[in-house]
C-alpha cells in the first residue's frame, strides 16, 4: 500500500505525475484514492520523500498470478518489431504449456490497429494504453504505467524483447517490483511449473539455468533473433483491454531534445534480414568496405561488419555486430576479414549457416563456421561477386 | 557537483576459457580488469567534474581485491574511493546490487550525478545501472554516448535502434555510458599512482550502510542460477582452400547446396 | 600472487605501465626503428609524457622522482615491450646517467639541464669508452685541463649510445676524462659534455648488430671548452663516483634483460603448445621441457635478484647498506642477467627452428640487443672481478 508520511507539504507533485489519477491533494494533503494500483511514479518524484510504497509480496502463494506477457516494441515505421513477434510465437508455447493466457502489452498512440498482428501470432488479450503522449517510448512513462498495469493484473510471467529500449525499461520495472530479472535469454522453458531462464554470460562462454521462484511476475528480456517466429493465423481475433490513463508532464522527467532518424527507409536492416555479407578489419585496406558491399548487393544480403571497421569510421553502428553491437542470427552469414575475436563471435554465432574466408588457417572465427575458407579475401570476393552475377543472370 | 561512479571489477572475459568436461569456468590465472565500459564511466565523470567543478568518488560493490580498481579511480584522478565489502554481499544478484549500491549512495549525502557503465562484461545484464536508479528515485538515461551538465541538467547523446537523439533530464540523475569507438583507456603514469594512495579511501560493510539483510547476497536476489555449462560446440567446418577461381567455384556450389542461390 | 619486493604502486604501477607501452610500442614501431634505424617521434613523445625521461631526478627539477626498484621495473617492462632494445636503453641511459647531474652536478647546471632532460628534449649520454681503453678507465687519453673561464677538453670517445641523438635533438654526455696524468684513475674527473652545436666535437656512427632504433658511434674532442659549472663532483675526484651512474645502469639493464628473456620464453611456451612433431606437440617432450625449465628457473631468480640489488642500492642512500653490499650485489646481477638472457632467448630461437633465423623472428631480434649487455656498462669480466673484490678483499684484486 501507498502512505503517505508526516511531511506531506500537500505541493501536487504526486498528483501532476500519477498516470491514473489515483492521488489527490485534499485539505493540503495528499490523499490515495481507491483506485491506486501501486506504480510508483509519485513516490519516484516527491520532493520531500514522503511517499512511502509498502509492497506486500505474497510469498510461496502465487496461484493468483496467471497469465503470460509480452511486451510490443513499435519501430519508427508503426509496424511491430520482429523481436516481439519472436516472443509471441515463444510465448504461446510456454502458455500453453502452462495453461494459462498469452497477452500482449501495448503502449502508443493510435496503436489500437496493431492489435490484429499481434492476435495473428497468438496473443487472446491486448492490455491497451493509447495515449497522444505515449507516441514516443519514455522510461518514466512506459514503467511506471506497465508496473500499474502488472501491480493491477497479476501476470505470472513478462518477457520483453533485449533491445536497447526493452533493456532500459524491464529493470526499471523489475527494480520497482523487486522480483527477478533475467537478461539476453536466448533460451526459455517451463520446469517444475516455473519459468527456465537460459542465457549466455562471460562473453558468451558459458551459458547459465536460471529461475525466480519466489517473487512473480518472473520477468526475462529475450535477445531478439533467437526465437523463431511461428507462421501468423489470419484473422486471429483477441480480446482488447483498454486502460484510461492520463500522462501528466511530470511524469516525464527525460525529455527529448532532438532526434534523428538513422534508418533509411528501404535500408536492410540487419537484425531483420535472411542473409548478411560482413567483413572485418581485414576487409578494410582500401579504406573502406566496398568488395562486401558489392557481394551483398548480388546476393540480396544485408551488410554487416565488427566493431573495428566502426572504430575506422567506414560503417555506422547500426551495422555493427556483436557484443556492443547487435546479436543477429540470419539463415547465412558469410565473413570476410573477422579473425573472430569473443565479442564479434557472441554476436553472429547462431546463424543457420557461417562461411568463414580468412587467410589466416587459425583464426578463431573458423571454430564457429560450417565452412571456412582460407584465401585472400581480395582475390575471392569480387571473383565470388562474378560468379553470383552469372548465376542470377544481373 | 558530486558525481559517483558505480564499478566493477571483473574477469577478462577475453581470457576466461571453459573447462570442456566439467563445463565450469576456469579462473585461475584469468587476470582480473576493470569492466572496460566503467573506465569509459570514471573518465568521463572526470572530465565533468574538471568543466563544471566539484567532486567524484568512485565505489564498488566486491570482494577485497576489488580494491585495485578503486585505486585505479583514485589514480585516474578520482577524489574519493569507496569499497563495498562484506561476505553478506556475496551471490548477490542485480536487483540485490542495486539495492546495495543505493544505500552507499545514499549515505554519501548529496549526490548530483550517478554513473555507471552499460553493463559488465561478465554479467552481460547491464540491469544494475537502471534498477539503481529506480531505487535511488532519480531518472535515468541508458546508452550515453556523450555528456554535457549546465544549469543543473544532464544532456546525453546515444544511439538507439533507428534513431541517434540527444536527451535531458533535471539533476539528481544516473547515466550508463557506452564507450564510444574512439576511445582508448588512459594508463595513470607513476606520479598519478602515488597520489592515489593518498587520496581517501574507505570499505563500508553491510552494517555501515544500514542495509537490511533480508536484501543482501544470495537471500535478498530473487533470481536463482540453477546450472552452469559451457556452450555448446559446433562441428568442425568443412575447410576449403586452393586457388582462387577453384575456391569461388566451390562456395557457389556450396550456396546452391545450401539453398541461398 | 604479490610480489614481495614490490609496494602496492609498484605492483599499479607496473600493470599500467605494461599495457601503455603495449599501445607506445607495437609491432610498427618496431619495424619503423628497424628500416630507418631511429625511434619514432611521436614514441618518444610518449615515452616522455607518460613520465619516462630521467624519471630518477626528483620533481623539484620535473622528474617523475621515482626509486631505484620502480626503474627497474620500467626496465622489465621495456625490456618486455622492445624486442630490438633500442627504447630500453633509450631509457636507461639518460634515467642513469641524469641522475648523476642530479647528485653531484652543480645547481647551475642542474637547473640548466635537468629540467629539459625531464621533459625528454634532450638527451644525456654516458661516454668514458675510446678507441684503446675499455674497461682500463685509467689508462684513457682523452684530457681535461683548468682553462679561463672553464676547462678545455681534448681527445675522442667510441662505441657511445646516443651520439646522433644528443647532437640532433640536443643534450650532451656525462664524460670521464684525465685531469691528473700521473695519477691514473685517481686522477679523472667527471663532468657534463655538450654535443649540439659545439665547435670542436665531431661525431661518427656506427652500424650495429642490435639496438637498431638507438644511435652508436664515437666524437673527436678537439679542444673544447665547457664552462665551470659543467664539473660533475670535483676535480679529480670522477672515478670515485662514476660506479654510481654504471651501477644504476647496470640493475636497470639485469631488469631489460630479464623482461625480454621472460617474454622470450612466454613467446616459446605458445609456440611449442602449438607446434606438432611426430604426432604430439613439442610441449610434451622432455628435450623441450628440461631446458625449458632451467631457463624459466634462472630467468625468474636473477630477475628477483636484480631487484633486490636495486633495493640494497636504494638502501645505501639510506644509510641501511655499505657501498660494497651495493657494487657487489648489482655486479652479480649484471654479470649473469645478460648471459642467462642470451642462453634463453637462443633457446627460445632454437625451439622455432627455421622461423627462429627469419628476421621476422621476435626472439632473433632480441638476441642480438640483449649481446650487447654483455658489454654495455660494464663487462661480464669485470662484473666477476668486482664480485671476487668484494669476497677476497683488496689485497686480493685481480687488476
Amino acid at each position: 500500500m501507498l502512505k503517505v508520511k508526516d511531511s506531506c507539504t500537500g505541493c501536487g507533485k504526486c498528483e501532476k505525475t500519477c498516470p491514473f489519477g489515483a492521488i489527490k491533494v485534499e485539505n493540503k494533503k495528499a490523499a490515495v484514492q481507491d483506485n491506486c494500483n501501486l506504480c510508483g511514479g509519485c513516490v519516484q518524484v516527491c520532493p520531500f520523500d514522503s511517499l512511502e510504497l509498502e509492497r506486500k509480496v505474497e510469498k510461496k502463494d502465487f496461484t493468483n498470478y496467471t497469465g503470460l506477457w509480452v511486451y510490443t516494441e513499435v519501430k519508427a515505421d508503426g509496424t511491430v518489431r520482429n523481436a516481439t513477434l519472436e516472443l509471441l510465437s515463444k510465448g504461446n508455447e510456454l502458455a500453453k504449456e502452462l495453461g494459462q493466457d498469452l497477452c500482449a502489452v501495448l503502449l502508443g498512440s493510435n496503436v489500437g490497429e496493431l492489435a490484429g498482428v499481434l492476435a495473428s501470432y497468438g496473443a487472446k488479450r491486448i492490455y491497451l494504453v493509447d495515449e497522444p503522449e505515449l507516441k514516443e517510448y519514455n522510461t518514466d512513462a512506459y514503467s511506471t504505467i506497465i508496473i500499474g498495469l502488472i501491480t493491477k493484473h497479476k501476470p505470472n510471467i513478462v518477457i520483453i524483447p533485449a533491445t536497447p529500449l526493452g533493456r532500459d525499461l524491464a529493470p526499471r520495472i523489475a527494480s520497482t517490483l523487486e522480483v527477478g530479472l533475467t537478461a539476453d535469454c536466448t533460451g526459455l522453458s517451463i520446469m517444475d511449473g516455473l519459468l527456465l531462464q537460459t542465457r549466455p554470460a562471460f562473453g558468451g562462454n558459458i551459458m547459465a539455468d536460471i529461475l525466480s521462484p519466489n517473487t512473480r511476475p518472473q520477468m526475462a528480456t529475450v535477445r531478439p533473433n533467437v526465437m523463431k517466429m511461428a507462421e501468423p493465423v489470419e484473422g486471429a481475433r483477441c480480446e482488447v483491454v483498454r486502460e484510461k490513463v492520463s500522462v501528466e508532464p511530470g511524469l516525464l522527467r527525460v525529455k527529448v531534445v532532438e532526434r534523428t532518424r538513422t534508418s533509411m527507409p528501404g535500408e536492410k536492416n540487419i537484425d531483420e534480414a535472411d542473409m548478411i555479407v560482413s567483413g572485418g578489419r581485414g576487409a578494410c585496406d582500401e579504406g573502406d568496405l566496398k568488395l562486401i558491399e558489392e557481394l551483398a548487393k548480388v546476393m540480396g544480403a544485408a551488410v554487416g561488419c565488427s566493431r573495428a571497421v566502426v572504430d575506422l569510421g567506414i560503417k555506422p553502428k547500426s551495422h555493427q555486430v556483436g557484443q556492443s553491437g547487435k546479436t543477429v542470427s540470419p539463415k547465412l552469414y558469410l565473413v570476410a576479414g573477422v579473425s573472430g575475436a569473443i565479442q564479434h563471435l557472441v554476436g553472429m554465432k547462431s546463424s543457420d549457416v557461417i562461411i568463414a574466408i580468412n587467410k589466416d588457417p587459425d583464426a578463431s572465427i573458423f571454430q564457429v563456421a560450417k565452412y571456412g575458407i582460407i584465401g585472400d579475401l581480395y582475390e575471392i570476393l569480387p571473383k565470388l561477386t562474378e560468379a553470383i552475377k552469372r548465376e542470377r543472370g544481373l | 557537483m558530486h558525481i559517483v561512479v558505480c564499478v566493477k571489477q571483473v574477469p577478462d572475459t577475453t581470457e576466461v576459457k571453459v573447462n570442456p568436461e566439467t563445463g565450469t569456468l576456469i579462473r585461475e590465472g584469468v587476470p582480473s580488469i576493470i569492466n572496460p565500459f566503467d573506465q569509459f564511466a570514471i573518465e568521463e565523470g572526470l572530465r565533468l567534474r574538471d568543466k563544471v567543478g566539484g567532486e567524484v568518488t568512485v565505489i564498488s560493490m566486491g570482494p577485497p581485491q576489488a580494491k585495485a580498481v578503486i585505486l585505479l579511480g583514485l589514480a585516474l584522478g578520482a577524489d574519493r574511493g569507496i569499497l563495498l565489502t562484506d561476505r553478506a554481499f556475496a551471490g548477490a544478484d542485480t536487483l540485490s546490487t542495486a539495492y546495495t549500491l543505493s544505500k552507499a549512495i545514499q549515505k554519501l549525502g548529496k549526490v548530483d550525478l550517478v554513473l555507471c557503465g552499460m553493463q559488465a562484461v561478465d554479467g552481460d545484464t547491464a540491469q544494475v545501472g537502471p534498477g539503481l536508479a529506480s531505487t535511488l528515485k532519480i531518472p535515468q538515461i541508458a546508452y550515453a554516448e556523450t555528456l554535457e551538465v549546465k544549469e543543473g541538467k544532464v544532456r546525453a547523446r546515444r544511439t538507439m535502434e533507428d534513431y541517434i537523439e540527444v536527451v535531458e533530464t533535471r539533476l539528481p540523475a544516473l547515466c550508463t555510458m557506452t564507450t564510444p569507438s574512439n576511445f582508448v583507456p588512459t594508463d595513470p603514469p607513476f606520479s598519478k599512482i602515488t597520489k592515489a594512495k593518498k587520496k581517501p579511501y574507505a570499505e563500508w560493510t553491510a552494517e555501515a550502510i544500514g542495509a537490511d539483510p533480508g536484501r543482501l547476497g544470495l537471500k535478498g536476489s530473487p533470481t536463482w542460477v540453477k546450472k552452469v555449462y559451457s556452450a555448446q560446440t559446433k562441428e568442425k567446418a568443412i575447410i576449403i582452400k586452393g586457388s582462387a577461381d577453384e575456391t569461388v567455384a566451390k562456395l557457389v556450389e556450396i550456396l546452391k547446396k545450401e539453398h541461398f542461390l | 600472487m604479490e610480489e614481495w619486493f614490490f609496494t602496492e604502486e609498484q605492483q599499479m604501477y607496473r600493470e599500467s605501465l605494461r599495457k601503455h607501452l603495449a599501445k607506445l610500442i607495437t609491432a610498427k614501431v618496431v619495424e619503423h626503428m628497424e628500416e630507418t634505424r631511429e625511434i619514432p617521434k611521436e614514441t618518444i613523445k610518449g615515452m616522455a609524457d607518460f613520465e619516462l625521461s630521467c624519471p630518477l631526478v626528483s620533481e623539484e627539477y620535473g622528474g617523475a622522482g621515482i626509486d631505484l626498484v620502480t626503474a627497474g621495473i620500467i626496465g622489465e617492462e621495456i625490456g618486455r615491450a622492445d624486442p630490438t632494445g633500442s627504447t630500453a636503453v633509450y631509457f636507461l641511459v639518460p634515467a642513469a646517467w641524469s641522475r648523476m647531474i642530479f647528485l653531484y652536478g652543480t645547481k647551475k647546471a642542474k637547473e640548466e639541464l635537468l629540467p629539459q632532460m625531464t621533459k625528454g628534449t634532450i638527451w644525456c649520454g654516458i661516454a668514458t669508452t675510446e678507441a684503446d681503453t675499455g674497461s682500463d678507465l685509467g689508462s684513457m687519453k682523452t684530457t681535461i685541463s683548468p682553462t679561463e673561464g672553464g676547462y678545455l677538453v681534448k681527445g675522442a670517445k667510441t662505441y657511445i649510445s646516443g651520439v646522433r641523438e644528443a647532437s640532433t635533438m640536443g643534450g650532451g654526455h656525462v664524460t670521464l676524462a684525465r685531469q691528473t696524468l700521473d695519477k691514473g684513475v685517481r686522477g679523472c674527473t667527471l663532468f657534463y659534455l655538450p654535443l649540439k652545436d659545439t665547435p670542436g666535437i665531431k661525431i661518427f656512427q656506427d652500424r650495429e648488430m642490435g639496438r637498431e632504433g638507438i644511435s652508436t658511434g664515437g666524437f673527436h674532442i678537439d679542444n673544447v671548452k665547457i664552462p665551470k659549472h659543467y664539473m660533475i663532483g670535483e676535480e679529480n675526484k670522477g672515478f670515485y663516483i662514476v660506479h654510481e651512474g654504471y651501477e644504476a645502469a647496470r640493475g636497470i639493464i639485469a631488469c631489460v634483460c630479464s623482461g625480454a628473456a621472460l617474454k622470450a620464453l612466454e613467446n616459446a611456451i605458445a609456440y611449442v603448445k602449438e607446434r606438432k612433431a611426430f604426432g604430439q606437440p613439442l610441449a610434451r617432450y622432455q628435450g623441450i621441457q628440461f631446458p625449458l625449465a632451467e631457463h624459466w628457473s634462472r630467468m625468474m631468480m636473477v630477475r628477483d635478484w636484480a631487484y633486490k640489488a636495486l633495493r640494497i642500492m636504494q638502501q645505501e642512500k639510506e644509510k641501511k647498506a655499505t657501498r660494497f653490499e651495493t657494487s657487489q650485489a648489482i655486479a652479480m646481477a649484471k654479470l649473469w642477467a645478460p648471459l642467462w638472457a642470451f642462453d634463453a632467448i637462443n633457446f627460445a630461437m632454437q625451439v622455432q627452428g627455421a622461423y627462429g633465423y627469419s628476421l621476422e623472428c621476435t626472439e632473433q631480434k632480441s638476441l642480438r640487443a640483449i649481446r650487447s649487455f654483455g658489454w654495455a656498462e660494464g663487462t661480464s669480466e669485470v662484473m666477476r672481478l668486482i664480485v671476487a673484490r668484494e669476497l677476497l678483499g683488496k689485497d686480493h684484486k685481480g687488476y
